[in-house]
């Protein structure tokens, strides 16, 4: 720069004073010194009148910006448009080289134009670096033609040049020593202006960088996730204070916490180790404790690594997001998830079972909605009502539906829960009509609301056929037993007068028996007796069971009791008696007091002396039938569970020689001819209770 | 000691009349039997008869009802009993209606024995209804 500024000889100029020039302008600090030090110095060499005129790159206009002793005319005279290419001025400016204008007699003296435009030899320091060839320095120095000002701009810094013309009025006659000495002091001028201006832009380009830079730590600090950025050695270099929690330790902190961070810090390296190891862009889930509050904390850590404009890698940078609660909610999400999973199994089984169920009732099954409408038939069901999608039902089908209807509607809307109704419908193959007993019930929701209605519907056909057959087997018991008892009685009573015969000469004999012969005689005696009584009693059923009349039980119970009031007396026995209000029953009173006679007699003998004698009347209503039940209970020996079954077949007795084994059978075929039932239920050592229970006929 | 009174059974079994004969007879009462209801009548138009003892069942056409309807028509104050096997509710209605005692067979000679003397001791207070 010396050397060039040395090259440069003017009149009347000294090395002196190109010095001071030249210093001055080293001197300078900032950009807008150098123009008006130039103008200063221009002025300095003797010049009458100098101004610096600035294109404004945005408007394209030609602006006076500095001067020297010049007038306001005068700088009139360098505003132009850069486009004004007719302008002198502004072909100096289009063709980049400094140029004499020539003064005329309106003009006035001639003034010599210096264009200046950014200048350095060295490019910018980023394109220095990245080897990039669109620096603003290099552009300009290797393009020969002429220069659009407004493209004056850094292809890698980014750094606007400047555009400005240096316009110095010429004394008359000038010499070219003078234009030599104001190119050079203008060149050095220009030289230092760039080389501040490179500064400047640096300077400004710092700025900004801080100011982003302070930007992003204040984003990085606002972050409630710790974020940590870290060196190729992953040290760190930075974090925000969600990070300083878990990874700085303060000052006299205790030595747990001392521990903690610590510890979070080799898990936090060893994490981002093994991160590097696997992949580029990655994330860990990572186990921290909290050194304040001392409590785990769960973080997913988010790394990616961070690089200069040139590819080479600085380091990563961490975002740390705490998800414990989000693990803990994902936990118990699965957890609900699994739950749901077995609620749903339980409920599939369920189901299931009840499929299998249904399928397997094997009677028809109809379940139906809040409106009473058919929601599901089982295939029973179907075969009986069809399908409501069947268009061609048939007329049986119809009918059994609008039953089955009718019974469903009334159910739902009434106020049971459950009902059981008999419901005739007709089998739509064999036409046959078919008792069926409807069972339903009503499932409600969460409202108490009918939901559902279930029915079951029972087939009755079998359970009426063996009501039938056990209703045939009694009768044809009951004729047996009829018929046994005629036959009974009919012996009996072609035996009777034989019998009679012999007892009454029996009682001829009675004092004209020898001695020796007296015990044969007892036998005969007493064994005649014995058929009597045998006799008696079968004579005694067959009495005519045709002579019916009204019979108040109660009464007959009285007279029972009042003729063996004396026995049961003598034998130690308490008569517990209550007799409820009784309807009149149709029968023998004869025939009842007989079968009372039998049971008090039995009931007596099974005692065996101290003991009570229970008797007991009362109606029965089941709200089908009203029956009047009998009971005579003892507290005697009881039968032993062998006897219970013959006990009311013939000839069975327990009372040997004293008894015929006559007497309950002919009490149950009292009973039987009454259309009764006879019950009993014993217990040995307890006692025994027989059960009458005879039809009220109103 | 022998009782007093005439006694007329009527029993159409040979044996069991024979016995009934016999019993009574062992008894002190004056007896006379017969077979049938023709007999019976016989009887009873031709002897004082105080007592009759009739069995229910006779003959084909007849029956004791007739024989005690018969001797009662004749001499209103003789006393009757009547024995029988079959023990029907016509029969005991009857006798019920006439105060006429009934006894079944097989008879309890004992109970016999002692309704006819109860009825002979006290024939005058007793007044058997006379049937319609």
């Amino acid at each position: 720069m010396a050397t060039a500024l040395m090259g440069i000889r003017t009149e009347g100029d000294s090395p002196g004073r190109r010095t001071v020039a030249a210093l001055r302008l080293m001197e300078a600090e900032r950009s807008e010194e150098i123009l008006p030090t130039l103008l200063d110095e221009i002025a300095a060499l003797g010049f009458a009148r100098a101004l610096v005129v600035n294109v404004d790159m945005e408007t394209s206009e030609l602006v006076p910006t500095v001067s020297v002793n010049c007038s306001k005319a005068f700088q009139q005279r360098f505003r132009a448009s850069l486009y004004a290419m007719e302008n002198p001025f502004v072909q100096v400016l289009h063709a980049m080289k400094p140029q004499v204008v020539n003064g005329s007699r309106k003009t006035g003296p001639p003034v010599f134009c210096y264009p200046m435009a950014f200048r350095s030899r060295s490019s910018c320091w980023e394109a220095d670096r990245s080897g990039q060839s669109e620096c603003l320095a290099l552009t300009i120095d290797s393009s020969g033609k002429r220069l659009q000002l407004q493209e004056q701009v850094c292809g890698v810094c980014d750094m606007h040049g400047y555009g400005a013309l240096v316009a110095v009025e010429l004394p008359r006659g000038h010499s070219r020593t003078q234009i030599a000495t104001l190119t050079g002091l203008i060149e050095m001028a220009n030289r230092t202006l760039s080389r501040l201006f490179k500064a400047e832009h640096y300077f400004n380009r710092m700025s900004e960088m801080e100011v982003t830079i302070t930007q992003m730590q204040t984003v990085m600090e606002s972050m409630a996730d710790p974020v940590i950025l870290t060196d190729t050695q992953h040290r760190v270099i930075m974090q925000n204070k969600a990070a300083e929690r878990f990874f700085k330790l303060a000052e006299n902190v205790s030595e747990g916490r001392v521990r903690a961070v610590e510890l979070n810090n080799m898990l936090f390296s060893a994490a981002l180790s093994s991160m590097v190891v696997s992949g580029t862009d990655s994330s860990r889930d990572l186990t921290l404790v909290d050194s304040f509050e001392g409590e785990e904390v769960l973080f997913e850590a988010v790394s990616a690594p961070s690089y200069t404009r040139d590819g080479r890698r600085t380091g990563m940078v961490t975002v740390m997001r705490d998800v414990t609660d989000l693990r803990g909610a994902e936990e118990e999400l699965r957890l609900n998830y699994e739950r749901l999973r077995a609620a749903e199994e339980v409920v599939r089984q369920d189901r299931d079972r009840l499929n299998l169920i249904i399928e397997n009732v094997g009677d028809p099954i109809v379940v139906c909605d809040k409106d009473a409408k058919v929601v599901l038939l089982d295939p029973l069901a179907q075969e009986l009502f069809g399908s409501d999608k069947d268009a061609k039902r048939s007329p049986v089908r119809l009918r059994n539906q609008a039953r089955l209807d009718a019974y469903i509607t009334s159910f739902t809307y009434s106020f049971s829960d459950r009902e059981s109704a008999p419901l005739r419908l007709v089998h739509p193959s064999t036409k046959a009509e078919i008792e069926f007993d409807a069972h339903s019930g009503k499932i409600y929701d969460e409202r108490a609301q009918v939901a559902y209605t279930v029915t079951v519907l029972r087939d009755l056909t079998a359970v009426r056929r063996v009501e039938q057959l056990k209703m045939e087997r009694r009768i044809l018991e009951m004729e047996k037993f009829a018929a046994a008892g005629r036959l009974a009685g009919t012996i009996a009573h072609e035996v009777n007068n034989p019998l009679e015969a012999i007892k009454n000469c029996i009682f001829l004999l009675q004092n004209q028996v020898r001695t020796e012969a007296q015990p044969v005689y007892s036998i005969l005696k007493a064994e005649t007796e014995r058929v009597a009584r045998i006799v008696r009693q079968m004579l005694g059923l067959y009495r005519n069971t045709e002579q019916l009349s009204h019979v108040d039980v109660n009464s007959v119970v009285e007279d029972t009791l009042m003729l063996f009031s004396r026995q049961l007396d003598r034998a130690g026995i308490r008569v517990d008696k209550h007799l409820g209000e009784l309807p009149h029953s149709v029968g023998s009173a004869d025939q009842l007091r007989q079968v009372l006679s039998n049971l008090v007699v039995n009931a007596k003998d099974s005692m065996g002396g101290r003991g009570t004698l229970f008797v007991r009347t009362r109606m029965h209503t089941n709200g089908v039938s009203e029956r009047i039940h009998i009971l005579v209970g003892d507290t005697g020996c009881g039968i032993p569970k062998e006897m219970l079954k013959s006990m009311f077949e013939p000839f069975v007795t327990t009372k040997g020689e004293r008894g015929t084994g006559l007497g309950l059978w002919i009490v149950k075929g009292i009973i039987e001819n009454h259309g009764g039932r006879l019950r009993v239920r014993s217990k040995v050592g307890k006692g025994t209770v027989f059960k009458i229970q005879l039809p009220v006929v109103r | 000691m022998p009782k007093s009174g005439n006694i007329l059974v009527v029993d159409d079994e040979p044996s069991v009349l024979v016995t009934y004969r016999l019993i009574l007879e062992q008894q002190g009462y004056n007896v006379t039997a017969a077979l049938s209801a023709a007999e019976a009548r016989e009887v009873l138009s031709t002897k004082k008869i105080e007592l009759l003892l009739c069995d229910l069942s006779l003959e084909k056409q007849e029956s004791g009802f007739d024989v005690i309807e018969f001797g009662r028509k004749l001499s209103p104050k003789l006393l009757s009993v009547l024995l029988t096997g079959y023990a029907t509710q016509d029969a005991a209605e009857w006798a019920e209606k006439r105060g006429i005692p009934i006894l079944f067979k097989p008879i309890d000679i004992k109970q016999l024995l002692e309704t006819i003397e109860y009825l002979l001791r006290n024939r005058h207070e007793i007044g058997q209804a006379i049937g319609d």
